[in-house]
């Protein structure tokens, strides 16, 4: 039976043309699945380009970049390597702030060997799969990627086995199938955290988003390929109690004459905020001995994307 | 792969314990194929679907849950978001809101939401979505009724 014929629908002007029977015909043509096999060849043609995490270029590669552009970021670019000597890159799909720390916190604890983090870490883990139990959230929608995460923690350190290369950590960070399952943990952490103490976000979602905690978190936190802001950083490093620096490369110039460069240090809030009511049960007895002088997390941020950056 | 699968068996053994609390929705897995599922939704009450049982095909990507399920009506069905022809589905967790937070059993509950609440400005039966967008209720619901009754309802004697 043909709907069309039936109804008499006054064709609007600026629609007109898509009224007609054999546009219908057209349009049926495409579904979804041809839909996202477009997508995710518009992803391979991008993966090609550049890998999920990037290998260490100096920083005379984003000068480079910057060649015949604004005059101020070349200072500010000046100005930066004075104390940080590399970059990596991530790819700019809309998971590089949530890339970028999974490489770069994976990357310090195989350098460091800090059994002492790690284990702080897992505590931090533990809470937070008990914030989304709390929220009402079925075990089995997030324990796969906790699992992945906990495996990536524990392959770094010297436990049974000897930890795993530095170049095996680049090619798992490479691999989708691992990449995306930590990423996705991430957003997970970061979720939960939002919702559990959703009176303190709540302002800051309104002002950037004009949306409700809960719209927020299923629209622009558990998505995969939803870019993270401020709120997201703030959220992750306090579930996750790891201080993250972000350091600002925009094209704005102080008044006061001189370049500098803005950073911005996330600082874990203290444990068990009182406002939080779901996570009841054990708080950490423990006050936070040492209150980070500084993250060893660095990310650069331009407009719109992440990057790793290394100290000197 | 072997995590998708994974996945769904626990998604599978969930629906076996959900059965009783969730009765609108009857979710199957194929016997030979656990990446093909089908539902049977009941169109929710004081809508121009109630009484209506419709089935929905549910195709699961290899990337699964990182990629959402592919979800179409098979029970013809009048609804401004839903394909007359096809019966693909216009629903953003279906698309760029999809996230592993949702289940096979949730998108059920979550198509069952936009029967009741269809969004005329997003239309795939742009018949339809335009004849709630004049503000034509009474049009509308009496086309939905009628392809209920035709489509979705058993047949009397």
């Amino acid at each position: 039976m043909e709907n069309q014929d039936e109804i008499p629908v006054e064709p609007e002007t600026e629609s007109s043309t898509f009224i007609s029977a054999y546009e219908a015909d057209d349009w049926s043509n495409y579904k979804d699945s041809d839909v996202m096999l477009q997508q995710s060849a518009i992803f391979e043609e991008d993966a090609a380009k550049s890998p999920f995490v990037g290998d260490k270029e100096p920083l005379s590669s984003l000068e480079a970049e910057y060649k015949s552009g604004s005059p101020i970021l070349l200072e500010k670019i000046k100005v930066l390597s004075e104390q940080y000597a590399a970059i990596r890159r991530t790819r700019g799909d809309g998971n590089c702030f949530f890339r970028s720390f999974m490489f770069s916190y994976l990357e310090h604890i195989l350098e460091s060997q800090d059994i002492a983090e790690v284990e702080r870490i897992k505590t931090n883990v533990e809470k937070c799969k008990k914030t989304l139990q709390g929220l009402g959230y079925a075990d089995f929608t997030f324990e796969d990627f906790f699992a992945l995460f906990i495996e990536q923690l524990e392959s770094v350190v010297t436990g049974n086995e000897a930890p795993i290369s530095h170049d095996e950590l680049i090619v798992r960070s490479r691999d989708q199938s691992v990449s995306d399952y930590v990423v996705m943990f991430f957003r997970f952490v970061t979720s939960g955290e939002i919702r559990k103490r959703s009176e303190f976000f709540e302002p800051f979602i309104f002002g950037l988003a004009n949306l409700t905690v809960e719209q927020f978190c299923k629209t622009s936190v558990e998505p995969m390929g939803e870019e993270s802001d401020h709120v997201h950083i703030t959220a992750l490093s306090d579930a996750l109690g790891v201080p993250i620096r972000v350091v600002y490369l925009d094209r704005s110039s102080c008044d006061t004459g001189g370049i500098s460069v803005n950073h911005h240090d996330f600082v874990p809030a203290s444990d068990d905020n009182d406002t939080s009511s779901s996570a009841a049960g054990g708080s950490d007895p423990n006050p936070n001995p040492n209150p980070n002088p500084i993250p060893f997390i660095v990310l650069l941020y331009r407009p719109g994307h992440y990057d790793i950056l290394y100290r000197k | 792969m072997q995590a998708s699968r994974a996945r769904l068996f626990k998604e599978y053994k969930e629906v076996q314990r959900e059965k009783v609390a969730d009765p609108d929705i009857q979710l199957v897995c194929d016997d030979s194929n656990i990446f093909k599922w089908t539902a049977l939704i009941k169109g929710p009450s004081e809508t121009p679907y109630e009484g209506g049982v419709f089935q929905l095909a549910f195709s699961v990507p290899e990337q699964y849950p990182l990629q959402p399920p592919q979800v179409r009506f098979l029970t013809k069905i009048f609804h401004p978001n839903v394909h007359f022809k096809t019966g693909e589905i216009c629903l953003d967790i279906l698309k760029n809101a999809w996230s592993p937070a949702w289940t096979l059993q949730s998108v059920c509950r979550a198509i069952i939401a936009l029967m009741a609440h269809p969004e005329p400005d997003s239309p795939l039966n742009c018949d339809s979505g335009n004849l709630l967008r004049s503000g034509d209720v009474r049009g509308f619901q009496s086309m939905a009724k009628m392809y209920t009754r035709l489509a979705a309802m058993p047949k009397k004697g």
